[in-house]
């Protein structure tokens, strides 16, 4: 849970544009991102924020004293002074404590002492990079380079990798000058290696350099085409090869296709992200016996798709083939990946027509001042462009002369999402898997939906 | 003398007497079998003290994709763990009747009922009201908003309820609906009023 939030907020605190600074803490349990931000030249960062994922008390505030209590241990900080107290016992902080928007701020210089102090364990703290392992939690990979007619570099991690983004770097200098660069950035994965730059050779797949900066370890992969990463399915080994090469393994289904450009670069533009409920072990609901939900969803899917790619809005989905996926990984991987609108595509029984579903908030949260959000009710922010959306689709959805519900339940994993979200529930004709007045009902929702999102995109961020 | 035609008309009368009699106890016993079947299936009456009260409960119906309240007379406890326990069982008994206006599978029932704090609620549900439940949005959330209306209308003070499965978390009911989640009484309310 402490995970997925962490997750989800760190999700939202990368949002913004622009290289934010950023402090990242590993923990054999969770691993969690918080802003520095520059004070007078120092670096400075919010003690609640880290805190917080720690497991400490709700902080409490009187007048200029903030207490916060944490491994049965009391800690104290005054606006102002330049000293906190844990058990009656002084910590030089190396500068004042602010106070900015009811949150109290302390150097970067006293992350350290202080939990020291308070955990009473080992913490390697790698300043410059700004990154700092409590505990044990270390992950280290090796490289093995494969020569050939087809050249590939596997990375084999002692732990599985789950958070990573890919970033590609084409030069095309002079005349036959030509480079590409593979960058794969771990922030939530505590990597670590002595290894600093290793030759291969002068090929596709050249060198490799690890760095750690701005609280995350990034791989750097050079070489002279285009490179495809594949992440293998239990996270313990990625592998790189040219871009046309067979895959040695399940691609990520988060994995981003990159369009050649001149320098290409990841955007943060609007796409929706589709998810095909269920799938491998769990079938969802079975009509007549044959008919299974999981592969209506992956047929829905795919057609919803293909009507938003005729109305130019990009699309991914959560799965495209016949695997397990958890809700919350789903939730995880569509926040992680700022999609602008989630829908989740069902068929169930009662009824014959199509449910629209928003989010209802079982125990809704009064917004706090972390920065951090629960879990649970993550959708709370976004749930005004959801209502919207799922309107939109019901109106569309009713011009077909379909019958529609359009309904707010606490269905999983929509409370999980920061972003916009909906779940599209369709009953189907006929028990008969094969039978076409199911797939034209289908057809017909999903250009529905299309239409509905191409209406609101503008609205949930999107470009016209 | 007795003639013979009518000796055979005789024979054939017993032997037919016979037959019956036997068809009979045969079906006699099936019925037995399945009537135990179904007792044992259904939750066990428990051993209550308390007054036979004239209570409302709201009931799932799926031809009608609805939820409408109904009239029952339950005993309840005093003790509002159990009382909550009972009022739950008794809706549950009966989703489990044939025919059910919204089919549970076999062996649903609530194993307890407990307070975490004095308004909030714990219940334990048995293992197949979770494993056996009909899949699909509609139907999982319509049966947690029967039971957690019908505990907001019967048992006071209770704010907050969670469900487990067999003393577990579980992420949903079949697949859809969230069991993670602290069920806010008066948040459900108003959610019961999307079946109207």
């Amino acid at each position: 849970m402490i995970l997925a939030l962490v997750v989800l907020c760190c999700a939202l605190g990368v949002s913004g544009a622009g290289p934010e600074q950023q402090l990242t803490v590993y923990t054999s349990q969770t691993s969690y991102s918080l802003p520095v931000v520059d004070r007078s030249g120092k670096q400075y960062i919010s003690v609640a924020d880290l805190l917080s994922p720690l497991g400490s008390s709700q902080p409490t505030t009187k007048e200029k004293d903030w207490r916060i209590s944490l491994n049965k241990m009391d800690l104290r900080l005054t606006e102002g002074k330049d000293k906190a107290v844990i058990n009656k016992q002084t910590v030089d902080l190396g500068g004042k404590v602010l106070l900015e928007n009811g949150r109290f701020m302390v150097p970067m210089d006293a992350v350290l002492p202080l939990l020291a102090r308070l955990l009473n364990t080992t913490i390697d703290f790698h300043q410059p990079a700004r990154r700092m392992f409590i505990g044990n939690p270390f992950t280290r990979f090796t490289p093995e380079y494969k020569n050939g007619d087809q050249p590939s570099l596997l990375l084999n991690f002692s732990q599985p990798v789950t958070r990573l983004e890919i970033n590609h770097d084409e030069h095309r200098g002079a005349l036959f000058t030509h480079s590409n660069k593979t960058t794969l950035t771990f922030r939530k994965d505590p990597l670590v290696s002595d290894l600093k730059t290793q030759q291969f050779s002068d090929g596709a797949i050249q060198s490799l350099a690890f760095s750690e900066e701005n609280g995350a370890a990034v791989i750097t992969v050079t070489g002279n085409k285009h490179l495809q990463v594949i992440r293998s399915e239990d996270g313990k080994t990625i592998t790189l090869q040219p871009q046309a090469a067979e895959a040695l393994a399940t691609p990520l289904p988060t994995q981003p296709n990159t369009p050649s450009t001149e320098v290409q670069k990841r955007t943060a533009e609007f796409f929706v992200m589709i998810d095909p409920s269920h799938g491998g072990n769990d079938k969802g609901a079975t009509f007549g016996g044959k008919l299974v939900e999981k592969d209506i969803t992956l047929r829905l899917a795919r057609e919803l798709r293909k009507e938003l790619e005729e109305r130019g809005i990009a699309s991914r989905l959560l799965r495209d083939s016949d695997i397990d996926l958890s809700l919350e990984r789903r939730a995880e991987i569509a926040n992680e990946q700022h999609a602008g609108l989630y829908v989740a595509l069902h068929a169930g029984r009662p009824g014959k027509g199509i449910r629209v579903y928003a989010s209802f908030l079982t125990d809704p949260q009064q917004p706090s001042a972390s920065r951090f959000m629960p879990w649970e009710s993550a959708q709370a922010g976004a749930l005004g462009r959801s209502q919207i959306t799922a309107r939109a689709v019901s109106d569309e959805l009713r011009k077909k002369g379909l019958t529609v519900a359009n309904l707010a339940m606490p269905v999983r994993p929509l409370n999980n999402l920061a972003g916009p979200a909906i779940a599209v529930e369709l009953t189907p004709e006929t028990d008969d898997p094969q039978s076409p007045e199911n797939v034209k009902r289908q057809n017909t929702v999903a250009a529905a939906v299309a239409a509905a999102i191409a209406q609101v995109r503008i609205q949930l961020g999107g470009r016209p | 003398m007795i003639p013979r035609h009518f000796q055979i008309t005789i024979a054939l009368v017993l032997l037919a007497i016979l037959i019956s009699g036997v068809v009979i106890i045969r079906m006699t016993h099936k019925e037995e079998a399945l009537t135990l079947q179904a007792a044992e299936a259904a939750p066990v009456a428990p051993v209550v003290g308390g007054k036979q009260e004239h209570i409302q409960v709201l009931m799932a119906y799926d031809d009608d994709q609805a939820l409408r309240w109904r009239p029952a007379d339950v005993f309840l406890p005093a003790d509002r763990g159990l009382r909550a326990r009972e009022t739950l069982r008794y809706v549950l008994a009966q989703y489990l009747q044939t025919p059910s206006p919204h089919p549970l599978g076999k062996g649903s029932d609530i194993k307890d009922v407990y307070f975490i704090s004095d308004d909030t609620m714990i219940v334990d549900t048995t293992a197949p009201f979770a494993d056996s439940h009909p899949s699909g949005i509609l139907l999982e959330e319509m049966t947690l908003t029967s039971l957690i209306e019908t505990l907001n209308a019967n048992v006071p003070g209770v704010a907050k309820v969670k469900f487990l499965v067999d003393g577990k978390e579980r992420e949903t009911l079949a697949g859809h609906a969230d069991l993670m989640s602290f069920y806010q009484t008066a948040s459900v309310h108003e959610l019961a009023k999307e079946f109207e």
